[in-house]
């Protein structure tokens, strides 16, 4: 399993909302940064895709985002979960378990046979 | 919402770009920095942590496009940009939009116009409340069959029916409505009591009648919205005042709401009067008397099917129980299903008629875009060379055409909203009004959308798609603009062309023809002098109670009163007016001693008129022999008459007429005079034998006194009117004018006039539309020719003459075929066709020197740009 895979589409934001739940404020740098070392850098993670979806994400009430300094003392926009992502998260998260879990049962007596 | 809180963000997104551009700039930049820093951290050269940051990105202008398709919705932009390209592009070629927009106006307005028309005419469902379950009730007699039933009948049915939860009956009448010192004539619906709660209609001010009861004791009426503000202003205390219709009193119970005319689509109705208020009971239970339509509402669950079985047991019962007046009729009903299925063969034939007129209009506009996209050939293989994608061109092109779609659909409601206005004006002058209800409504909206669509579809798809299959290279390098082979074989357009051509010489052919004999209408003679300024007063004395002599004592007394006023020239008495609205006519049986009647008959059917001894005078009646009638013709003198010219010459030819007798309705009348033969009825109609009677020896119930006045006649109107008022007010009067019949009498002929006469413009200017597209674009394709040509020494009269000459060959050739059209259709007008034949050569020969003038300025246009063509610059670009 050497290869990096591609970004599904679709999971991209719910990464993105993860991150930002367990991580707080984030700018988008960091944000792509963190989500390769959580994937354990096994995810080809275009860093200029992040910033349309987190831009959807914004759109559809999920995030906001306001200017602010980073750790280095540089001027960055910051993101940060709203309530309604809070929840967001939570039922992403459950339909993605729910997803894996059925997808598992599929898969597992195939390899077994 | 998410997604739609999203759109509404992205909507905003399109606004005051610029700003949210810098903002994510300035994101990116910091992105960028934050990495290269962490970069040259890592042991990098600034610049190789820099290259290394800009490929983890994916590139940062790649990154600023997808960020802004996410920020905004591109297809808008992109949709905005190309209406703003298109809008500039039509800008500047004002002609061509002019003459596009205003084809497509023309077809789209006509469909729009026409279909309203149908919808109101044909499609429109009952005006009620849950139309769908209302149906109609027939009857089917061995003679075929009936919409009226007998009251009695109706009763039995509603009594016993378990289909229909409510059945109502209506019968059309006319009222004289009393309004100041004049009667005006006003329909009324003799209604069953429940008519408006089986239609679910409530009122907009006042009660309906609703049960019997109340109903007996002092007549009562609902008035129409319409009447309430022609006639009372729409005076809020009228319901509960009494109003007066034909010399009877009517308490006003109800206003009706606005738009609810009744239940006749042509002809609405202004009084609802309930049946028992208006017949005697004994009429109301005879069964032979059927005056009156049924509808009936389905109870709800309850289907057309089972209605129809009951009914048709009901009726069978009916039958048997009253063989005198039912025998073998049967009872169905009409859903509103079946009515609306077989509205739609006469509505698609309608609607196909006039969107051939859309086609033709598609078609020419097609040309037209045809025409200048090939000269736009070279912009478009310029875009293309500079990327554009096919797909995307196509969609600004088929965007332009949207919008000339669009601007022509806009142009073309308001021309169906002038030619509904028109619809007074075209109908028959009546005393009372009558019309179809039109209006535009959402439906007649979304059919123009719809039209105006299809249309973009017929006239821009193929000139898109052309023009977007434009080969690059070839077209850069000015190939393929140059001479093209077999521009003169018979392409569809230019038989279009030539279609469109002949048929706007028959119809011009016909104009001419319709108008001669308009014009030659015009000239008859009519037996009266419709110059003079005549009023009729139409008085009912019969109403109030007057008849025979005293009838008589009561017309001699208005008639002195009236012509004792200034401005009055002479007044007389006529029982029947020529020319009046009634048609038909009244009749004697007469026999003529001394005289053989045709097919051996004892005596014949003449028409005649009773008037008095200054009616020829008044009117202008030439005398031709003998006398008037004068104050000696009393009841108890000798009786005389006075004949028409076609009369004496028919019976007496070359004969002394004067003195002789005729028996008409068994009395014995002598001759004392002669006069022109007069119109009756129609002013096309062969003279007939024609008979006065002096009024005092045959008093009538009704008449009219006739008035010549002097002048403007406005105020001498109302001068008689209160003059008739002081005599007794309980007659009803109404007035009409001399104009006022002449219009009547010419409206068949103005309306063909008018009717064939815009048809024909529309098609010349159409056939010239065509034309000028076929030319234009055989110009533009030849142009580098036609500049090789002039660089060779051809003059431009030369070139004129060359594209000119192409127009004109297909402008005869149209002219011709259309001449051998006219000449096998105008027979089919010949009926309609009075003082002018059929194949009137000035008709024919106007036509075609018309559609020739016509096609040579739609030749012209396009040639004086070939004749200016400059050779170097065709040569050196195409």
């Amino acid at each position: 399993m050497g290869e990096k895979t591609g970004v599904w589409q679709g999971t991209l934001a719910l990464m993105a909302l993860r991150t930002l739940e367990t991580m707080g404020p984030q700018h988008g740098y960091g944000l792509a940064r963190r989500i390769e070392q959580t994937s354990g850098d096994r995810l080809q993670l275009n860093y200029g895709t992040l910033y349309p979806a987190l831009l959807k994400l914004e759109q559809e009430g999920f995030i906001r985002s306001s200017w602010g300094v980073s750790e280095n003392n540089r001027r960055a926009k910051f993101y940060e979960l709203t309530k309604a992502g809070q929840r967001q998260v939570m039922k992403a998260a459950t339909e993605w378990e729910q997803t894996t879990a059925i997808l598992a049962r599929f898969l597992a007596p195939a390899e077994e046979a | 919402m998410r997604q739609l809180r999203a759109f509404w963000i992205r909507m905003r997104g399109l606004i005051g770009a610029r700003g949210n551009e810098d903002d994510f700039a300035a994101e990116l930049e910091s992105h960028i920095a934050m990495h290269t820093e962490d970069g040259i951290r890592a042991g990098l050269s600034p610049e190789e942590a820099r290259r290394q940051a800009l490929i983890a990105l994916g590139g940062a202008e790649q990154t600023r496009q997808a960020y802004r398709e996410r920020r905004t919705l591109p297809w808008l932009e992109t949709l905005w940009q190309d209406i703003r390209f298109g809008l500039r592009i039509l800008c500047k070629n004002p002609g061509y939009t002019a003459v596009a927009v205003l084809t497509l106006a023309l077809g789209i307005g006509a469909n729009t116009a026409v279909f309203t028309v149908a919808q109101a005419a044909l499609l429109r469902s009952w005006p009620a409340k849950e139309p769908g379950r209302l149906g109609k009730l027939v009857a089917t007699t061995p003679q075929g069959e009936e919409i009226n039933f007998s009251y009695a009948d109706y009763q039995d049915l509603a009594e016993q029916t378990k289909s229909l939860e409510g059945i109502l009956v209506y019968n059309r009448r006319v009222k004289m409505l009393r309004v100041g010192a004049e009667s005006k004539a006003v329909l009324d619906d003799v209604v069953s009591p429940n008519y408006f709660s089986v239609l679910g209609i409530t009122a907009q001010a006042g009660r309906f009648f609703t049960d019997a009861s109340q109903l007996s004791s002092e007549p009562g009426v609902v008035i129409s919205d319409s009447l309430w503000h022609r006639v009372f202003n729409a005076d809020p205390s009228l319901v509960g005042k009494q109003i007066w219709l034909t010399n009877r009193a009517f308490t006003v119970l109800a206003v009706a709401p606005p738009g609810f005319r009744g239940l006749e689509r042509m002809v609405p109705t202004d009084l609802w009067i309930p049946v028992t208020t208006e017949y005697p009971s004994e009429e109301l239970a005879d069964r032979k008397n059927r005056e009156f339509e049924v509808l009936g509402r389905l109870r709800s669950g309850a289907t057309t099917e089972e209605a129809r079985a009951e009914l048709d047991s009901l009726g069978q019962n009916l039958a048997q129980s009253y063989p005198a007046a039912d025998k073998a009729r049967s009872v169905s009903l009409i859903s509103e299903r079946e009515r609306l299925r077989e509205a739609v063969t006469p509505t698609l034939i309608l609607m196909t008629a006039v969107g051939l007129v859309l086609l033709i209009c598609c078609a020419n506009v097609a040309g037209l875009v045809l025409a200048r996209s090939d000269a736009r050939r070279r912009e478009v293989a310029m875009r293309l060379a500079l990327g554009a994608g096919r797909l995307r061109l196509m969609r600004q092109l088929l965007t332009e055409s949207l919008l000339l779609a669009s601007v022509g659909s806009a142009l073309g409601l308001l021309l169906a909203v002038g030619l509904l206005r028109l619809q007074p004006a075209l109908m028959l002058p009546a005393q009372v009004e009558v019309g179809l209800d039109l209006h535009l409504d959402a439906s007649v909206l979304m059919f123009t959308a719809a039209v105006a669509i299809l249309s973009v579809l017929v006239f821009g798809l193929a000139p898109a798609i052309q023009l977007s299959k434009t080969s690059l290279v070839s077209t850069l390098k000015g190939e393929e603009t140059g001479v093209v082979k077999g521009l003169r074989r018979w392409t569809l357009r230019n038989a279009l062309v030539l279609g469109e051509i002949a048929l706007s010489v028959v119809l011009l052919t016909a104009s001419g023809l319709v108008v001669r004999s308009l014009l030659f209408s015009r000239t008859l003679p009519l037996g009266f002098d419709r110059q003079r300024q005549l009023i009729y007063f139409d008085l009912l004395p019969g109403i109030a109670g007057y008849n025979g002599q005293r009838s008589a004592a009561f017309f001699a007394q208005v008639e002195e009163k009236t012509a004792a006023l200034a401005g009055v020239r002479h007044a007389a008495l006529a029982r029947r007016v020529l020319l009046s609205d009634s048609g038909g006519g009244l009749e004697q049986r007469v026999s003529i001693p001394g005289v053989e009647l045709p097919q051996g008959q004892l005596s014949i059917p003449i028409k005649f008129d009773t008037v008095d001894g200054n009616y020829f005078r008044t009117v202008g009646t030439r005398l031709i022999a003998g006398r008037d009638f004068n104050s000696g013709d009393i009841p108890l003198g000798a009786r005389v008459t006075v004949v028409s010219q076609t009369m004496a010459e028919r019976f007496w030819p070359g004969q002394e007429v004067l003195g002789r007798q005729i028996v008409a309705d068994g009395t014995a009348c002598q001759i004392v005079g002669v006069v022109e033969d007069a119109k009756v009825n129609s002013i096309h109609e062969t003279p007939e034998p024609y008979l006065y009677f002096p009024f005092a020896q045959q008093p009538s119930e009704d008449g009219t006194i006739i008035v010549e006045a002097d002048g403007s006649s406005k105020a001498l109107t109302a001068r008689i009117l209160s003059e008739l008022q002081r005599v007794d007010r309980n007659v009803p009067v109404s007035v009409r004018t001399v104009d006022y019949l002449m219009q009547q009498a010419f409206w068949e002929d103005q309306i063909a006039a008018g009717f064939v006469g815009v048809l024909g413009a529309l098609g010349i200017f159409l056939g010239a539309i065509g034309l000028y597209g076929v030319v234009a674009f055989t110009v533009s394709r030849r142009s580098r020719e036609i500049g090789i040509r002039m660089a060779l020494g051809a003059e431009r009269k030369d070139v004129l003459r060359l594209v000119l000459r192409q127009g004109l060959t297909l402008a005869a050739i149209g002219a011709g075929i259309g001449l051998v059209a006219s000449f096998a259709a105008m027979r089919l007008l010949s009926t309609m066709l009075y003082g002018v034949k059929p194949t009137d050569p000035l008709a024919f020969v106007g036509s075609a020197v018309l559609v020739i003038l016509v096609a040579l300025a739609a030749s012209w246009l396009p040639a004086r740009r070939a004749a200016s063509i400059d050779p170097m610059q065709a040569l050196r670009t195409e």
